[in-house]
């Protein structure tokens, strides 16, 4: 070790571009690419190529969390274990009986359907996917997922779990993907009041137990409690689906609109897993080459249809 | 050059990777708004010590990466970190005699000017928010910048870096 350093002295005459003119570059460089991002949309091609480098590190940042839970599903209690699986079987046992009802309601829907000779529905298909315990910028509701391209995911996707819908795909990705929460403040969803198919649009607004809904006027039929599922229109979600229940009503004669909002069913902030929808049957995705990467727990539910 | 061309980069590397992961990592709802701007500080830190070697490409390049890591505008995090590195090298020689202290608040300049072009970007984008919750990286940074600067200069130490 030298105790001149040569290469960290400058140098008596400056090689290449001032340090001035480099910045002034690469800064124009950056604008042209953030004008060319947001408003254009033409650097998907350069997004993809450092999504698939990025996507590591994403995996590398989740893993505490999976092996976290990988260890106290390893090291938990025998008797523990008996009793989770005890009520999951309860709960599968009456969630079948549910569903036998369902099975007649759905063939005399049918039936009314052919009646009426209106296009039959065809059933959706899902599949799960994991959400990286990844933070995206904290000033939006995005998340990470660990499905992209190669599980036949596409652009616009909508997203589900136990409880209602979660939000949608708005990138793509060869091995993952991000969504967009209904809570985001960017996002609108086209909802209808299932008591009276009243119809209108939940918007986000950066809370994940709000949603408001700004457009109905102050004579609207709505009251607290009401359900609010997807409608379908805008061709974003498949019809149908819970989306929120209204929390508060609140008429302003001196206003146009009246101010409602409502609260998401789904698990917005807790969820670690969600359902992919693929509607009535369009897009087949390869479930079976999904098996060997996806985890045993979730690979049981990985191809059941609605 | 060319001696240096041997040279070790896979501190750099490695300390730029552990610093693109820690602006993912999950930490609690509360904490979030606390998260000092790793990148910008690792890459600040390595402009200090090699002004001649890590400099505005390799910044801007890993706030590309940052960009797409967090899915945000691409160019945003690359133009700010683009920014507070010309504006560390600019002063590297005054920056690099400074007292822990005074080279603390320094730093802690740079980080505003970082995060304020965070904020226009997201401003012209359309999601901009104005709180408080702007304002606590910087804090973070300056709680931040003493430790990884201690750290990372007994690694420099340790691996026997030119100093």
């Amino acid at each position: 070790m030298s105790p001149l350093n040569q290469t960290d002295n400058k140098p008596l005459f400056e090689r290449g571009p001032s340090l001035g003119t480099r910045m002034v570059l690469l800064a124009v460089l950056s604008v042209a690419m953030m004008f060319l991002d947001h408003r254009q949309g033409h650097m998907e091609n350069v997004r993809r190529a450092l999504s698939v480098a990025v996507y590591p590190i994403r995996v590398l940042v989740d893993m505490p969390s999976t092996l976290f839970g990988w260890t106290r599903e390893t090291v938990s209690e025998r008797n523990r274990l008996v009793a989770e699986n005890r009520s999951l079987r309860m709960e599968s046992l009456r969630q079948r009986a549910r569903l036998q009802q369902f099975a007649a309601l759905e063939a005399e829907n049918e039936r009314l359907r052919a009646l009426m000779s209106s296009p039959a529905k065809l059933a959706d298909r899902m599949q799960v996917a994991e959400i990286l315990e990844v933070d995206l910028d904290p000033y939006r509701h995005r998340i990470a997922l660990n499905r992209g391209e190669q599980a036949g995911v596409y652009l616009g996707q909508a997203l589900l779990d136990a409880d209602g819908i979660v939000g949608q795909i708005i990138r793509v990705s060869p091995l993952g993907s991000e969504a967009i929460l209904i809570s985001d403040p960017s996002h609108a969803t086209p909802v209808e009041l299932t008591r009276n198919n009243l119809r209108t649009v939940a918007l986000g607004v950066g809370d994940v137990s709000r949603m408001d809904l700004p457009f109905l006027p102050n004579s609207a039929d709505v009251r607290v409690g009401d359900m609010l599922v997807s409608s379908g229109l805008g061709d974003a979600f498949p019809h149908g689906y819970p989306v929120a229940r209204v929390s508060r009503v609140e008429r302003r004669p001196g206003e146009p609109f009246a101010r409602i909002e409502a609260e998401p069913t789904a698990a917005l902030n807790q969820s670690r897993q969600v359902l992919l929808v693929w509607k009535g049957g369009e897009a087949e995705p390869a479930a079976a080459e999904q098996l060997p990467e996806a985890p045993p727990d979730t690979t049981t539910a990985a191809d059941e249809t609605q | 050059m060319s001696s240096r061309a041997r040279a070790n980069h896979w501190p750099v590397f490695l300390s730029l990777l552990v610093a693109l992961s820690l602006e993912v990592t999950p930490v609690p709802v509360e904490l979030t708004a606390w998260r000092p701007p790793w990148l910008a500080l690792v890459a600040i830190y390595w402009a200090l010590a090699y002004p001649r070697r890590y400099g505005l490409a390799l910044a801007w390049f890993a706030g590309l990466v940052l960009d797409v890591l967090k899915g945000g505008v691409l160019g945003q995090h690359a133009l700010a970190m683009t920014i507070a590195t010309w504006l560390t090298l600019h002063f590297h020689l005054r920056l690099r005699v400074f007292p822990v202290w005074q080279q603390t608040m320094a730093v802690g300049a740079v980080v505003i000017a970082h995060e304020f072009i965070v904020f226009w970007v997201d401003g012209v984008a359309g999601d901009a928010t104005l709180g408080w919750d702007r304002a606590t990286p910087v804090l973070a940074a300056l709680i931040a910048w003493p430790l990884l600067a201690g750290v990372l200069h007994h690694l420099r130490f340790r691996l026997h870096m030119p100093t």
